[in-house]
């Protein structure tokens, strides 16, 4: 799974850059800042399907597997809820809520990663 | 509603069918304090709620006898994140006291735990979201309450009459 934690760590690094950036330079958001959290969440679409083929051919995962999932779809939710919240209030701050969205999901696929390969503490 | 001002059809056709509790506060007249800064607040504390929740609830379900002191830390924690954030996003006097309550228990919580864990890890053999003050989180369970406290501040019920 490493060329895609790799992709996603990324474009959620760029996406949260450049949503904190048009939140300083005080931009509402924008096509460039809510195209980015979409970007996101094409990636983590892409990841689901990669993770649901990798499952069924016989790469399972090595830890808990629903907790794998739990976190992916939860992931899933984060970007669609702050587009959502983005679209109520057009304001900079929004702009950093937007850029919440890409560290929360960087957080969670880094979680997503360990949980797979086995090495998840909690 | 002057939020929705710049918004197209769209933005209203969403905001019309959307979630109950976010809806509530974005439509609380204005004088809320989920606007502004507030809005990034309250999303970073639903984040906290929610993973705070789903840890403890983990936790809980699946080794609870391994740490009980620090699990059930972990579900209050859980508990006074999702307080705050419901409280947070609500409008009115006495949400604002909920979540005054709310953030001054977190950061309370995140103290004393911080201080225990450091001071005597034995007690605290397991990771909670509140140990060595939010390390594993990047501390950043520490510094919410303060910034929450601040906005809270600036936002009192009084100050926002003149709107």
């Amino acid at each position: 799974m490493d060329p895609f934690f790799l992709v996603g760590s990324l474009v959620c690094a760029v996406s949260a850059v450049l949503c904190v950036g048009a939140a300083l330079v005080r931009q509402p958001p924008n096509d460039i800042t809510i195209l980015s959290v979409a970007a996101v969440e094409l990636f983590l679409l892409a990841y689901t399907v990669a993770a649901g083929i990798r499952q069924l051919t016989g790469e399972p995962v090595l830890g808990e597997a629903w907790e794998f999932w739990g976190y992916l779809l939860t992931a899933l939710l984060v970007p669609v809820g702050t587009f959502w919240w983005s679209i109520l209030e057009r304001t900079r701050w929004s702009n950093f809520v937007l850029a919440a969205a890409g560290l929360t999901v960087f957080v969670m696929l880094f979680r997503m990663e360990q949980i797979w390969d086995g090495v998840a503490g909690l | 509603m002057s939020s929705r001002r710049n918004g197209g059809s769209p933005a209203e056709r969403v905001g019309a069918s959307g979630a109950p509790g976010a809806s509530d506060a974005a439509g609380a007249g204005g004088t809320s304090r989920a606007r502004g800064p507030g809005r990034l607040l309250i999303a970073v504390y639903g984040v906290f709620a929610l993973a705070a929740t789903a840890r403890a609830g983990f936790q809980i379900a699946t080794k609870f006898s391994e740490a009980p002191l620090a699990y059930l830390l972990s579900a209050v924690a859980a508990v006074v994140y999702i307080v705050a954030t419901v409280s947070l996003a609500r409008a009115g006097t006495r949400a604002y006291a909920v979540s005054v309550v709310a953030v001054t228990t977190e950061l309370v919580g995140v103290v004393s735990v911080g201080l225990l864990s450091v001071l005597d890890p034995q007690a605290f053999p397991s990771e909670t979201v509140w140990s060595a003050f939010g390390r594993g989180y990047g501390f950043v369970p520490l510094v919410l309450p303060i910034l929450g406290l601040v906005w809270l501040r600036r936002n009192r019920p009084e100050q926002r009459r003149r709107k």
